[in-house]
């Protein structure tokens, strides 16, 4: 009996390791992923790019791991079905184009930030999530990245960067908007913001 | 040596069939594009705005303000100064707020956090050149803790937000922030006209509160900016921003 039981606990924590390494993999796909979009800004081989061109490679980049519809469309939420499969497309890939703008300009000029993750914590089976410590000119910010396990794989459903979900940010933006606007608007108005090289324009009522 | 054989061959079967069963499992157990996408997310969803078309305008007002009067001064701030000293100036003033936080702490039932900020000040502002440096960071027992503000004693004891507001110049808040906000600055020493620690002249509270102005503009407006950057609606991204901001403080 206690042979067997043994040997039943030997197979179970077998099992058990082999479902925390996958989960674990998942945290150097992610680590690796944010170094290789840091590189583009940061590398010497970079250097003489374009903004516009390391938006672009950063966006690869991304992509070769992650779907980045998955979180839009999360930040789109039942929005998505007000607007017509043309305008999604387009609000799909404009909202993509905005959120690398502002992630390559926010880090240009400045020092590399030292990215760290933190452990693996399990929510479910298909829920996980990996803390990161980001420093950055001596400051220290923590930022959670949400991933779900989807039929394409482990993918990024939510990024909370000090305590601030970035899902919950454009939802309620896009909430608001479709209050009042339409889907066109929702469009123009993502083209102005890609047009803008000032992020400091005054701001209408 | 029979029975052990038995067993062996027991766990074999288990694991064989666990093996078979676990990746048919991780297979099958996924997230759907309706939990995913359609899912109701946390945070801010419905804040309370009543006065949405007031504080619209405040907001316009403010954004004016910071952008033609705050960001120049701020520049112009950064520039002149060197890293070390505006580092130095930024943990000066974070330092003399030590009575709010004390008192935040306390408020919350918070004994270790009211001990290691009394620590904190108590070495910074004597080894540390009153406040300047934070040698403070070296001793385990008072590393650094995440500021905590009366609002945050006030969410603490089940007070709600209220009413969003955005205040002229101060920028987003809610009904039980302000509130907090004239508790800070009673307990604040540089703060006019309510703070409860008089004993310097009003010269001098003008001329620290003026220099705080100036050296905490910088961080400020930088994130002001990383949220209103990549906004679709500025007004409903800070909105959204502080309150998320404000819940996740309150939490821990």
């Amino acid at each position: 009996m206690f042979d067997y039981l043994h040997n039943f606990l030997f197979a179970s924590a077998l099992l058990a390791c082999s479902v925390l390494t996958a989960e674990e993999g998942q945290r150097e796909k992610l680590q690796s992923t944010i170094d290789a979009a840091l590189d583009v800004i940061y590398s010497d081989c970079c250097s003489e790019l374009t903004v516009e061109d390391k938006q672009a490679i950063v966006r690869e980049r991304i992509e070769a791991n992650y779907d980045l519809d998955v979180i839009i469309r999360r930040a789109i939420g039942r929005n998505w079905q007000l607007m017509k499969t043309s305008e999604q497309e387009t609000v799909l890939e404009l909202v993509k184009k905005l959120v690398l703008k502002a992630y390559v300009d926010g880090l240009e000029g400045k020092s590399r930030p030292e990215v760290t993750l933190g452990d693996v914590t399990t929510i479910s089976d298909t829920r996980i999530e990996i803390i990161s410590t980001i420093n950055l000119d001596g400051k220290t910010y923590f930022v959670l990245y949400r991933l779900g396990r989807m039929a394409s794989g482990w993918q990024i459903y939510d990024i909370v960067a000090e305590n601030i979900s970035v899902v919950s940010n454009y939802r309620q933006q896009i909430d608001d908007h479709f209050r009042k606007g339409n889907a066109a608007e929702l469009i123009a108005r993502l083209e102005e913001l890609l047009q803008k090289n000032d992020i400091n324009e005054d701001i209408h009522i | 040596m029979k029975t052990y054989t038995y067993s062996l061959l027991a766990t074999s079967i288990v694991l064989c069939g666990l093996t078979l069963v676990v990746p048919l499992r991780a297979q099958d157990s996924y997230l759907s594009e309706e939990d995913i996408f359609n899912e109701e997310v946390d945070g801010a969803a419905n804040v309370y705005d009543p006065l949405e078309r007031v504080n619209r305008y405040t907001f316009a007002f403010n954004d004016f303000v910071y952008l033609n009067f705050l960001q120049p001064l701020a520049d112009g701030y950064t520039a002149l100064t060197p890293d070390p000293v505006e580092e130095g100036a930024s943990k000066f003033f974070y330092n003399l707020k030590y009575p709010v936080r004390l008192v935040a702490n306390l408020l919350q039932g918070r004994l270790n956090g009211a001990w290691v900020e009394s620590g904190r000040f108590a070495i910074n502002s004597t080894l540390g050149i009153a406040g300047v440096m934070t040698p403070a960071d070296n001793f385990k027992d008072f590393a650094p803790i995440k500021p905590e503000d009366i609002g945050q004693a006030l969410g603490a004891w089940g007070i709600g937000p209220g009413p969003y507001l955005v205040l002229p110049l101060l920028g987003p808040s809610n009904l039980r922030d302000l509130g907090g906000l004239i508790g800070d600055r009673s307990v604040n020493p540089m703060k006019e006209p309510f703070s409860l620690i008089d004993d310097w002249d009003w010269e001098w509270r003008l001329a620290l509160t003026s220099s705080e102005f100036i050296v905490t503009s910088p961080t400020l407006l930088e994130r002001y900016q990383q949220l209103k950057g990549s906004a679709i609606d500025p007004y409903s991204s800070l909105r959204n921003g502080y309150t998320q901001f404000r819940l996740g403080a309150i939490a821990e």
